[in-house]
């Protein structure tokens, strides 16, 4: 048995669609209308089984990229389940874009309103780019999908970890429901700047010469994370001086700390400052990092080798800034459902410091 | 064979056109789902396994289930109804065994109920203290044979040696705490202590999957003591009362409309945890406040609706309520007041107000039934709108239920404080007076490997335990009762 599909056949029919497909459409970036190459697109079918009671019995999945032009093709269902009673229940096709918000062909992000737009043949997807006052914890539940949705998704997990650490329930109200107090939506971005200084650098390491105040560029400042470039003036790298600081709250920067220690080449415990530190090298950059867990903080201070020249220098800049954390300011609405959510590039978990990257003072 | 198949089917069609009308329950893989999902996100879980057992994403994150550690006789059932999930839904499992703690505990509330016949044990009728019965004749004969046709010799085999469904099962209350459940009560405390006591990380994961499964498929029996028809003893006037044209095709329309309107996303967010004393109050307790008696008083499901009254001339309004109120096979919910008068017309009953205040008469209530006089008769159903305005009264409160279940069986707290050395336990959230049962203490090596290396009473008070050399994490778990009934603390956490 095939059910009834709830959707039509094409944009401009009123004829239901062959549940068993195939499924084709483009898919384009809702501002700009334009195609979206590399949007994976997940589409499965879902049996079941059972006479009076019914059950899941199988499904067929089938994950496809699209082309440079957006476009995607998913084949006709061809291997039907078996048994007098088997049907074929239903069709999804999800669609994933790391910088927009999932799309579903049965329900909408946010509200979890049933889609009315979705079409077997010559469906246009249109995604919608991701906003910072939208809730990762309530997109994740959304999302959905199998291991490969799951995989690029991944990224989002950490964010909506913190959002339900941060509020009992943090998935909002669905409209049918009483409407929950809005959350606070503004966004303070971490300020590290007070946390070290060029006079203090240079009482440390006895250097003399001038120091150019910056960020380091990788990553974007955010709510959770900020940095500091400390660049000798007509100096090489080697005399330059970095601090990364993350502030995740306490399960997610245990976690952070955790994926830099994997990640971070020739990593060696030490345990000299915070709740758990560690060292790593690259070139001739030396990386001290380590977690303050009550405060939920990471922080990574790496130094040149021209410019801290014994490991005990490197250790001072440290615990320096590790004094000055409770100087931080507090979180503005940090982290509730809804508020504070990273934006899409901004994720703190997205690159971690990577190891090619990380030693870059 | 066939032949004689063929026959015994069309006497089976005429079996279930004989029974016809269609009432309540809840699809598994959308409505179970939601449900259980809204449940987990309006609970504590998420705090519980940030804090408590050091899994630093909660609900998100990864627990690989390693199906080798399984029995071979589990592994196999287990594989095969996990493979029936749907990987659109997020709740199935990775090729790899890995799903989020979150989706573990959604699958289990699916799979309690595949294959589908598993549902015949989530019936539990609070005013007889019974699961699901049925009068016998024809009509299980029937549904017998149309499974016998359906699963091939397999369905002939059970039939014969009395393991099919032949419409009757156990109280839902007995199969969540029967040891043939392996996603139900036992498997669940038995699991979560070996989460905590396992000796290996990949073991651990395991039984953490396992628990989590079992708390969904828990929560599972939970939700359907929210379906009238599971709690108004409504097998067949649910499920067999409605369908297409084939004999196979069999379902509940109600079941239809909630998984249509609602999917799995869709289903309204959990209202707040309901606390009750005991596992088993949840479902139903002396109190009257189980989900189930709850569920059972105040609505109908389209096989317990009064039967229909025959009308003459002479008949009076006060004879066709006398003759509803006596087809009646349960005393609650009343019925109200019925406008007789007007004749093809569809008329709304409507439920009294929550605090025992009457219908409203302005049309803004939760309808009860629809009800319609026609030529010789006045016939009693639902449609859409009641099954609208019941889900709609319904889902956020089972969700509210299955919020307070979770928090329970999560009730107990193992504090861990290290100190110089040391490590100071407490135990909290336990309710009354915990006996039966020590805190076992393990120590977690540089590899992931844990021994036990003590074992304290439970108090509140707080026992120190000086701790191993090179111990890198401690563990700690209390499996014992209180007042609330079995009880499973668990906690970690880092040394310095």
């Amino acid at each position: 048995m095939i059910d009834k599909a709830s959707f039509p056949v094409r944009p401009d029919s009123v004829r239901p669609a062959d549940l068993l497909g195939p499924y084709d459409g483009v898919v384009v970036d809702a501002d700009s209308d334009r195609p979206l190459a590399g949007a994976l697109v997940a589409g499965s079918w879902a049996f079941e089984r059972g006479i009076g009671f019914r059950a899941p019995a199988g499904a067929r999945e089938v994950v496809v990229e699209t082309g440079a032009d957006g476009r995607y093709t998913i084949p006709a269902l061809t291997d039907l389940p078996e048994g007098a009673s088997a049907r074929v229940r239903r069709f999804t096709l999800i669609v994933y874009h790391r910088g927009h918000v999932a799309w579903r062909s049965d329900r909408m992000f946010p509200g979890r309103e049933r889609r009315r737009d979705f079409t077997q043949r010559g469906g246009r997807v249109r995604l919608e780019r991701w906003q910072s006052q939208y809730a990762h914890a309530e997109h994740a539940v959304f999302i959905g999908g199998g291991p490969r949705v799951q995989k690029a998704a991944a990224w989002e997990l950490q964010a909506a970890a913190l959002e339900l650490d941060g509020e009992h329930v943090a998935v909002r109200a669905h409209p049918e429901a009483a409407p929950a107090p809005a959350p606070a939506t503004t966004t303070v971005p971490l300020d590290v700047s007070r946390l070290l200084t060029d006079d203090e650098i240079r009482g440390v390491t006895g250097y003399v010469g001038k120091f150019e105040d910056g960020k380091l560029t990788d990553l974007p400042t955010t709510e959770f994370y900020d940095s500091r470039h400390f660049k000798a003036v007509g100096k090489p790298e080697s005399y330059d001086v970095g601090l990364r600081v993350w502030r995740l709250g306490p399960a997610a920067a245990e976690v952070q700390y955790g994926k830099l220690m994997k990640a971070l080449p020739d990593a060696r415990t030490t345990d000299e400052v915070g709740d758990g530190s560690f060292r790593a090298k690259s070139g001739g950059i030396a990386g001290l990092f380590y977690l303050v867990r009550e405060r939920g903080v990471v922080v990574s201070m790496t130094c040149g080798g021209s410019q801290c020249t014994e490991p005990g220098q490197l250790t001072k800049l440290a615990k320096l800034v590790e004094s000055r954390l409770p100087d931080l300011p507090e979180p503005a609405a940090a982290p509730p459902a809804g508020a504070g959510a990273p934006t899409d590039k901004a994720a703190p978990t997205e690159k971690p410091a990577a190891p090619a990257e990380e030693p870059k003072p | 064979l066939i032949l004689r198949r063929a026959g015994l089917v069309a006497s089976v069609v005429a079996a279930v056109a004989a029974a016809a009308v269609p009432a309540f329950g809840y699809d598994p893989a959308t409505t179970h789902a939601g449900l259980t999902e809204r449940a987990v996100l309006a609970s504590t879980l998420h705090r519980v396994l940030v804090h408590r057992l050091s899994r630093p994403l909660g609900v998100f994150e990864p627990v690989p289930l390693r199906l080798s550690d399984l029995p071979e006789a589990e592994r196999e059932a287990l594989t095969a109804r996990l493979g029936a999930l749907d990987p659109g839904t997020g709740y199935a499992p990775g090729p790899d065994g890995s799903a989020s703690a979150l989706a573990w505990v959604v699958a289990g509330s699916v799979v309690a109920e595949v294959p589908a016949e598993r549902a015949q044990h989530f019936f539990y009728d609070p005013s007889r203290g019974a699961g699901l019965t049925d009068p016998g004749g024809l009509v299980p004969i029937g549904q017998g044979l149309r499974q016998m046709i359906d699963s091939g010799d397999g369905g002939f085999r059970g039939l014969a040696t009395g393991t099919s469904f032949n419409m009757t099962g156990l109280p839902s209350t007995a199969w969540l705490a029967s040891d043939r459940n392996d996603v139900g009560l036992v498997t669940y405390y038995q699991e979560l202590e070996a989460a905590v006591s396992g000796e290996d990380p990949g073991r651990r994961a395991t039984a953490l999957a396992r628990a989590l499964l079992a708390l969904g498929g828990t929560l599972a029996v939970l939700e359907d003591a929210g379906d009238p028809a599971h709690v108004r003893n409504d097998f067949r006037g649910a499920y067999l009362g409605a369908g297409g044209t084939s004999p196979f095709d069999r379902g509940s329309p109600f079941e239809h409309f909630v998984a249509e309107k609602y999917g799995r996303m869709g289903v309204p967010t959990a209202a707040h945890p309901v606390s009750r004393p005991t596992v088993m109050a949840y479902i139903t307790g002396a109190d009257g406040e189980g989900l189930a008696d709850r569920t059972q008083r105040r609505f109908f499901s389209d096989g317990s609706l009064p039967e229909d009254a025959v009308v003459d001339r002479a008949t009076t309004p006060a004879e066709v309520m006398r003759d509803a109120r006596a087809s009646l096979p349960y005393g609650l919910p009343r019925l109200p007041h019925l406008a007789l008068a007007a004749l093809g017309r569809r008329s709304y009953a409507y439920a009294p107000g929550e605090d025992g205040k009457p219908a409203p008469t302005d049309g803004k209530g939760r309808r009860l039934f629809a009800y319609e006089r026609v030529p010789g008769r006045v016939h009693f159903f639902l449609d859409d709108a009641v099954y609208a305005d019941t889900a709609r009264a319904l889902l956020p409160e089972i969700g509210g239920y299955g919020a307070g279940l979770i928090d329970h069986l999560w009730r107990g707290e193992l504090r861990l404080e290290v100190k110089d050395g040391t490590v100071e336990v407490a135990l909290a959230g336990a309710r009354g007076v915990v006996h039966g049962g020590q805190v076992r203490l393990y120590a977690e090596d540089a590899a992931g490997k844990r021994r036990a290396f003590a074992a304290v009473d439970p108090t509140t008070d707080g026992v120190s335990v000086a701790i191993p050399d090179g111990a890198r994490r401690i563990a700690a778990v209390l499996r014992a009762s209180d007042d609330a009934g079995e009880l499973v603390a668990v906690a970690e956490t880092p040394v310095r």
